[in-house]
């Protein structure tokens, strides 16, 4: 279900009055939850909603025992019988023919069976971790299998056939579930941090599934913390009218981003990326830039409709995007841009490595791995690898020259500091474009003629930018104001007249230029 | 605390202040009045400035034969950045300064003009229109005729041909012309009127008045009539509910579709992979093909002469396409087609408008000429009209 569609206001105008009813009730409310995350995400394909039930069920468990909790046999019950539900309502809804599904379901359920009597009868000093390596196992086997096993597997082949080892590669109609990249890190984040201490899991399957599958943000994150987001769920949240409007503009806003700009110079980047080696060095540029815009404002717009739907129902979910185009540095660009999945991999994949510790040489390499690793996490392809390892590379070139502390140790509204800072700022944006041209291109040789077209002199007019400035100047007006005032959330501060007429002009703005035909969040391919 | 604050604030306010306050109800109510009247005037000031909409108000009624009519008598304005036009309807619902007896003058041969908002002749002043430019030329080629423009804007072919069977026919019309253009695909599964069954074209409802009870209940107010001649924020709500409802409908349609008997639909078999869309699409070309053959059949029998004239599609200001081309050439075979298609292209220069661009992209004075020209050229040779050649027809006053 599109945030962007009418089955989803649907959907919301069934859901927030029974919402509303029940909130006062953490046990029905979260019920009520569970039950909606599952209808949001089923209706795309109620198959994959197993998955989901896989994930929590297991996650579930892991979590108790890598926190050092006892696993007793009713939670183990619990979350068998949550499982069993899930997967007998799924293939209700869906064809005759996947029945079949339930089998290897049955299969995985006396695996994970059989690792739990495992893991119970190992030394206490182990057990902790062994529950831990469950969730990874479980969580990354999914991830491993749903969408990265034609690429590694092709990957695999190419290499044997470029050493002359002719070998037929073994290749499966796999459809990647949508959002499994971000529930999938967010399961793992709850039991890592258990099993660091850093959280305390409870024993309730009906709190830890509403929070799994919380559809806000079921789909396309931000991965969210278990410390941050897991207590909501076990009190009731508050509601007031101030909570609801400033979500539901909140969510206007991120509309906006989403099918005004997003969608409506989506078609400039389209057109060159389509056919890269029929344009101009204007067009190509014009279409670098769209697609820099139209990333951000889809994913960013996203983000923002999650965190207003959920404030509208009393939740807070973080800030995942906070002005990255603004950024001076490649690192600055990271803590600004998808902050839930930066901070994801800084904490658990990093740090894990070994982060700043052991010597400079050391901190690249880490450096380098992290970036690579999430460059792959946004999709099955070497062009997302290359991207993660550009930016991974200028990250290291950036503090192999020390360029982030001159430029934070610079002054803005001194000459040296502001051509410094302003300097800066411009060079990060052209390599975060030129990111961006790996990001979007299908293929290693489209991104070459790419970045071959930007490098001519001729072929620049101003119609080719008209449209994308069209669209950008008020989403540039709006961040620049945001910058100078510190606050993120312009529609929500001021006198009552100028809110009020200021969301009265994005209402009729969404009404009068949305891009014709919902377009899918790009995100959700990840 | 804050209400004991509230209290001590009312209490050092006058007495003769406090006593002048006016209720908190009325108060509500009036600031929620002038909340609304705010945002109403912001929202107008907003479309005009962010998104100007061309004030086209529809003077649509229903009429005794169950379609859409002009309302008769009226008189109002088209705004557009491009064109102010006034249109005046006479009381037979036509567009035209003088209503027309029924029974045609000795001597006169008539031409019915049936078609939508483009042989309407919107945006364009009524001597710059199709059927006024039509009848000059022909009478300056000396044939004494007279033609009556049935057109109504949102017309497709089943509501001009319900129009001529239980109106226009009984003008005694030598020669109808029906227009033909891409709209009327969509615009003939709409209606409704008539439907396919087994291959055969049959009257499926009498009746296709979309929402003309409540314009109708509207119109009788005057401050209706003034915000819809004058409000561009009325005419953008009434344009994106006007379109939010066709694509409801048009899903609505899909939908029976997919699930309804696949068999009606006529030609070449569908191929495995074809998908509901084509099939959707080709049921809609089989509808208005038959629709077509059934006017000519109809008009034909009554003595007239049948004609389609093609209103081709405008891609840029020198590329036009046909809505012809997808008619099935059986139909197009039988069919006396009028088609400015070539003629549109060869005339067409980057610097010059055929059609406006800033309305609703009828043709422009120009346009409308070529479109008489190709007309004059297939109808002056009508044998229907060789009975009132060479009389000379006095001009009109």
């Amino acid at each position: 279900m599109l945030f962007n569609s009418g089955v989803f206001a649907l959907f919301l105008t069934a859901f927030l009055p029974l919402y509303f009813f029940s909130r006062r009730h953490v046990t029905a409310r979260n019920l009520l939850l569970i039950a909606s995350s599952y209808v949001f995400y089923g209706w795309w394909d109620p198959r994959f909603l197993i998955l989901v039930a896989i994930s929590t069920s297991v996650d579930y468990l892991a979590a108790l025992g890598a926190a050092g909790k006892e696993v007793r046999a009713v939670d183990q019950l619990k979350s068998a019988a949550f499982l069993v539900l899930v997967t007998l309502a799924s293939l209700a809804c869906a064809t005759s023919k996947d029945w079949w599904l339930s089998a290897p379901v049955a299969i995985g359920m006396a695996i994970a069976a059989l690792a739990i009597v495992l893991i119970k009868r190992s030394a206490e000093r182990v057990r902790r971790k062994y529950w831990l390596l469950l969730s990874l196992c479980t969580n990354l086997g999914i991830l491993a299998f749903f969408k990265y096993f034609n690429f590694f597997v092709g990957s695999a082949t190419a290499l044997l056939e470029a050493i002359g080892v002719h070998a037929q590669a073994p290749s499966l109609a796999i459809i990647l579930p949508v959002g499994l990249s971000f529930y999938t890190f967010q399961a793992i984040s709850r039991t890592i941090d258990s099993y660091q201490r850093r959280y305390e899991p409870q024993y309730s399957i009906i709190n830890y599934a509403a929070f799994h599958a919380f559809f806000p943000q079921l789909v396309a994150g931000p991965i969210e913390r278990a410390g941050h987001l897991m207590p909501q769920f076990e009190t009731v949240r508050p509601f007031d009218r101030q909570l609801f409007t400033t979500g539901a503009l909140l969510f206007a806003w991120g509309l906006y981003q989403k099918i005004v700009i997003a969608d409506n110079v989506s078609p400039i980047a389209n057109a060159v990326f389509n056919a890269p080696a029929d344009q101009t060095a204007g067009a190509t540029l014009a279409a670098v830039l769209a697609f820099a815009v139209q990333i951000y404002c889809d994913f960013c717009g996203y983000s923002n409709m999650a965190r207003g739907l959920a404030r509208c129902l009393g939740f807070d979910l973080m800030i995942n995007f906070n002005q990255p185009y603004f950024a001076r540095s490649p690192s600055e660009f990271w803590q600004r841009w998808h902050i839930s999945l930066s901070r994801w991999l800084r904490d658990y994949l990093y740090i894990s490595l070994g982060g700043n510790r052991g010597g400079q040489l050391k901190m690249y390499r880490n450096l380098m791995i992290t970036m690579l690793l999430g460059g792959l996490w946004h999709g099955a392809s070497w062009t997302f690898v290359a991207w993660g390892a550009f930016h991974g590379a200028i990250q290291v070139v950036y503090r192999a020259l020390r360029i982030d502390s001159v430029v934070e140790g610079s002054r803005f509204l001194t000459l040296r500091g502001f051509a410094i800072q302003t300097g800066s700022w411009f060079i990060t944006m052209c390599l975060v474009c030129i990111g961006w041209i790996l990001f979007r291109s299908r293929t290693f040789d489209q991104a070459v003629t790419v970045l071959g077209n930007l490098f001519a002199t001729t072929g620049y007019s101003a119609d080719q930018f008209a449209t994308l400035f069209a669209y950008s100047a008020p989403l540039v007006a709006v961040e620049i104001y945001q910058r100078a005032s510190g606050r993120l959330e312009v529609l929500t501060a001021g006198p009552f007249l100028v809110r009020y007429t200021a969301a009265v002009a994005l209402m009729l703005t969404l009404v009068a230029f949305s891009a014709p035909g919902g377009q899918e969040f790009i995100y959700f391919d990840f | 605390m804050i209400s004991d604050e509230r209290d001590a604030a009312t209490e050092l306010r006058p007495a003769t202040e406090r006593g002048k306050r006016l209720p908190t109800p009325l108060r509500r109510v009036l600031r929620g009045a002038a909340l609304l009247l705010y945002t109403l005037l912001f929202a107008e000031g907003f479309v005009r400035v962010f998104d100007p909409q061309p004030l086209m108000p529809r003077y649509i009624t229903g009429t005794a034969w169950g379609v859409r009519g002009n309302i008769p008598n009226a008189v109002y304005w088209h705004h557009t950045p491009e064109v102010d036009v006034q249109y005046r309807i006479n009381g037979q619902g036509l567009r035209a300064d003088h209503d027309y007896p029924q029974p045609k003058p000795p001597g006169t041969c008539r031409i019915g003009i049936f078609g939508d908002s483009f042989l309407f002749g919107l945006e364009v002043d009524i001597r710059d229109s199709f059927a006024d430019r039509l009848e000059k030329r022909l009478q300056g080629r000396g044939f004494a005729v007279e033609d009556l423009n049935f057109s109504v804007g949102g017309f497709g072919t089943a509501e001009m041909l319900q129009t001529y069977e239980q109106f226009g026919r009984n003008f005694d019309l030598d020669v109808v012309i029906f227009s033909w253009d891409t709209s009327d695909l969509e615009d003939n599964v709409r209606s409704n009127l008539f439907r396919l069954k087994s291959g055969k074209l049959e009257t499926a409802n009498s009746e296709y008045l979309p929402a003309v009870g409540v314009q109708d209940m509207l119109m009788q107010y005057r401050l209706y009539r003034f915000i819809a001649d004058h409000s561009e924020l009325y005419t953008f709500v009434r344009d994106r509910i006007s379109l939010f409802l066709k694509k409801r409908i048009k899903s609505e349609r899909r939908q029976s579709l997919s699930i309804a008997d696949t068999g009606e639909a006529e030609g070449a078999p569908l191929s495995p992979d074809n998908d509901i869309d084509e099939l959707q699409h080709r049921s809609k070309i089989d509808l208005s093909a038959a629709i077509l053959a059934h006017a000519d059949e109809v008009v034909t029998s009554s003595g007239a002469d049948f004609y389609l004239i093609d209103i081709p599609a405008q891609l840029s200001r020198t590329e036009f396409t046909s809505p012809l081309e997808v008619l099935p050439e059986t139909v197009r075979s039988r069919l006396k087609i009028i088609s400015p298609l070539s003629a549109l292209s060869k005339a067409a220069r980057p610097d010059l408008k055929l059609y406006y661009e800033k309305g609703q992209g009828h043709f422009t004075p120009t346009g409308v000429g070529i479109l008489v020209d190709e007309a004059v050229k297939s109808i002056a040779s009508s044998p229907r009209l060789a009975a009132c050649a060479g009389h000379g027809f006095p001009p009109a006053p």
